[in-house]
């Protein structure tokens, strides 16, 4: 069995950065493409990031597309790091990937076809808000069937939000697009920030990355120093979390996580909107579609993410067979 | 004067195929391509539908392209006056032609992208929810550039709605494609409720374009048959209102129309007032006006240009 192609669906953003290098750098994962849309930050600065970043892997097999450029229904925001913008060459080092002129969105669509008719599917590992699957969903019921699993970061459901008190930051940047992927019934694997403040990289494992991952161990350190997202008034102790790169880690090494299954929602109005909820207990109508996973082995899982990243480092980048 | 490049979206619909009926026999309009979306009905019957219709009017050369089978965001609901087929039950032969491969929303995006190029801009003939439009802006914002303007069946302004207490089926079927299609800075004509029940078909005119239109006669009596409301509390008379047909008589003879600039919002949040269009007539915004809605309309004027174009199957030797 040969495993499921994976689209990164990408707003990048420094956690989301770790996790393209992360995949990067993991044969277990068939990358067939990064696409790009907005969220942390403009489209503009998201393509040319994801640009960058795999520019700067030396995967540059792997194509970049942008998709949309604004949310379905609400008003645009973006990120608290907003003003991270297109990260610099002193970070990601000369522009050496040129985005795919093909639309991400079509990408989307004419691969989960493709996936349909061959009677396969697709992951879609969704790190930002998820405008450009939602587009994908509304233009062919098959679309739906060839979309395997979506493995989503987002929401916060026993924690309070990052982006207002009750919202994540990808549900609130476009809950109309979170709530149709919910109600669609694609399985869904979902990382919420009650797991993802789990595990905390600190000074130390910043220090790792620059000592052993090669440019791009020293781009991220580079990123997390001067983006610092360690906050011991919310967490406890020193260290910041790295959201997206879980999904990645989950699509290498589930057994790190545990979680269970529910039906989630999104509210789209009013004050709370961008609020997840989750239904145990099948009270709803809804099924029960989501893998919410609820705790993560933190030591684990950081030593994965500090060995994947040292890879770069000692020249044993290992491709896919055929990249 | 060359004509002008136009593209049908629509979602036939009973109404909609006397739209492509009149505007297959106008040679002003250049007709670049019909793109069905989810609607009246689904969307595999508003595809067969739009097959059909070019089929009749011996226009087998216009591509066909299927649109988005649900709304944005809704979910789908579907007209209630146009019968199980959507055409009435109107007697027409399975289509021979088919679909074309391309979707739809590559067929806007690849064409507007082709039309902001080349400056050789589109009028878009919006007959139908607009999915298909909003689909393709979001996913590529600068296809905005080769639209030479918006000309919609669509809201209702100081009228009272259709499908619910405040809203006109194409704008409650998808309020938030809606909203993007006017926000998106494109220039719109929209001929609302307002201007479409001005013009009810009543049945004795039924009898005179059936008696014009030639081979085509007994499917559009059919068609515009099945139409009437039979409700004269509510339209003054017998008959049907001429939604969809009124975008191509615009199209063709906007002195026919009176209008008034206003921006528009379209609610998307209330359950109770969703999809409601609200003009900004007096200003209180501070938004600049955004659409040109539709206000009046020279009914009589329309009805005999109608007439006029559909008797041209008349004048035509069978395709």
């Amino acid at each position: 069995m040969t495993a499921p192609g994976v689209i990164i669906d990408t707003d990048p953003g420094v956690d989301d950065a770790v996790a393209i290098l992360v995949a990067l750098a993991s044969p277990e994962i068939d990358l067939l493409g990064v696409s790009a849309v907005a969220g942390n930050v403009p489209l503009k600065a998201a393509i040319a990031n994801a640009a960058g970043i795999v520019g700067l892997s030396g995967r540059s097999d792997v194509p970049v597309r942008a998709g949309a450029a604004a949310p379905l229904a609400r008003d645009q925001v973006f990120g608290k790091y907003a003003a991270i913008g297109s990260f610099g060459e002193d970070i990601v080092g000369r522009q050496t990937v040129s985005p795919d002129p093909e639309n991400a969105v079509h990408f989307l669509v004419r691969q989960a076809l493709a996936a349909a008719e061959e009677g396969g599917s697709l992951t879609v590992c969704a790190i930002g808000p998820m405008t450009n699957i939602a587009l994908a969903l509304i233009q062919e019921p098959a679309v739906q069937r060839g979309i395997g699993r979506i493995v989503a970061m987002g929401g916060a459901f026993s924690v309070p939000g990052h982006r207002t008190p009750w919202a994540e930051f990808n549900f609130f940047a476009d809950p109309h697009a979170a709530e149709a992927v919910f109600r669609s019934g694609i399985p869904v694997t979902l990382m919420p920030l009650d797991v993802t403040c789990q595990a905390l990289f600190t000074v130390e494992h910043i220090d790792r990355f620059r000592a052993v991952g090669g440019r791009p161990g020293a781009a991220i350190a580079d990123l997390m120093t001067r983006f610092d997202r360690s906050d011991v008034a919310r967490y406890g102790r020193p260290g910041g979390p790295i959201h997206d790169a879980m999904t990645i880690a989950w699509l290498v090494d589930p057994s790190m996580f545990s979680g269970r299954a529910a039906a989630v929602g999104v509210e789209v109005a009013g004050l709370t909107k961008g609020q997840a909820h989750a239904d145990f207990l099948g009270r709803g109508d809804r099924a029960a579609s989501v893998t919410l996973i609820d705790r993560v082995d933190e030591a684990r899982f950081l030593d994965f993410i500090v060995g994947r990243m040292a890879r770069y480092g000692d020249g044993d980048l290992r491709l896919p067979a055929g990249a | 004067m060359a004509p002008t490049p136009i593209i049908i979206d629509c979602d036939p619909g009973i109404d909609d195929a006397i739209a492509l009926l009149a505007a297959f026999v106008s040679p002003e309009l250049e007709i670049l391509g019909i793109t069905p979306v989810c609607g009246n009905q689904p969307i595999e019957r508003t595809v067969a539908n739009a097959l059909k219709i070019c089929e009749l009017g011996g226009r087998s050369d216009i591509p066909v392209y299927r649109g988005c089978f649900r709304p944005i965001f809704r979910e789908p609901i579907h007209g209630q006056f146009h019968g199980r087929d959507g055409l009435g039950g109107a007697a027409l032969a399975d289509p021979v032609k088919r679909v074309e491969q391309r979707s739809a929303v590559d067929f806007l995006v690849d064409t507007l992208g082709d039309a902001a190029a080349t400056g050789r801009r589109v009028t878009l003939c919006c007959l139908a929810p607009l999915t298909n439009i909003a689909v393709a802006l979001r996913m590529q914002p600068g296809i905005a550039a080769g639209v030479e303007r918006i000309v919609m069946m669509g809201g209702a302004y100081r009228e009272a709605g259709n499908r619910s207490l405040t809203s006109e089926f194409n704008m409650l079927a998808d309020p938030h494609a809606a909203s993007i299609v006017f926000s998106s800075g494109i220039e719109i004509v929209a001929l609302g409720l307002d201007a479409t029940h001005r013009v009810i078909l009543k049945p004795e005119q039924v009898v005179e374009f059936g008696r014009v239109s030639g081979r085509i006669s007994r499917a559009l009596v059919e068609l515009m048959a099945f139409w009437d409301r039979n409700d004269v509390r509510r339209y003054g008379s017998r008959g049907g209102p001429l939604h969809d047909p009124l975008v191509i008589a615009y199209l063709l003879a906007p002195q026919l129309f009176g209008s008034s600039r206003a921006h528009v919002f379209v609610e998307c949040e209330s359950e109770l007032c969703m999809g409601q269009t609200v003009a900004d007539w007096y200003g209180k915004s501070g938004l600049e006006p955004n659409v040109e809605i539709v206000t009046s309309v020279d009914t009589a004027g329309v009805v005999d240009l109608l007439l006029k174009r559909l008797s041209r199957y008349g004048e035509q030797v069978p395709a």
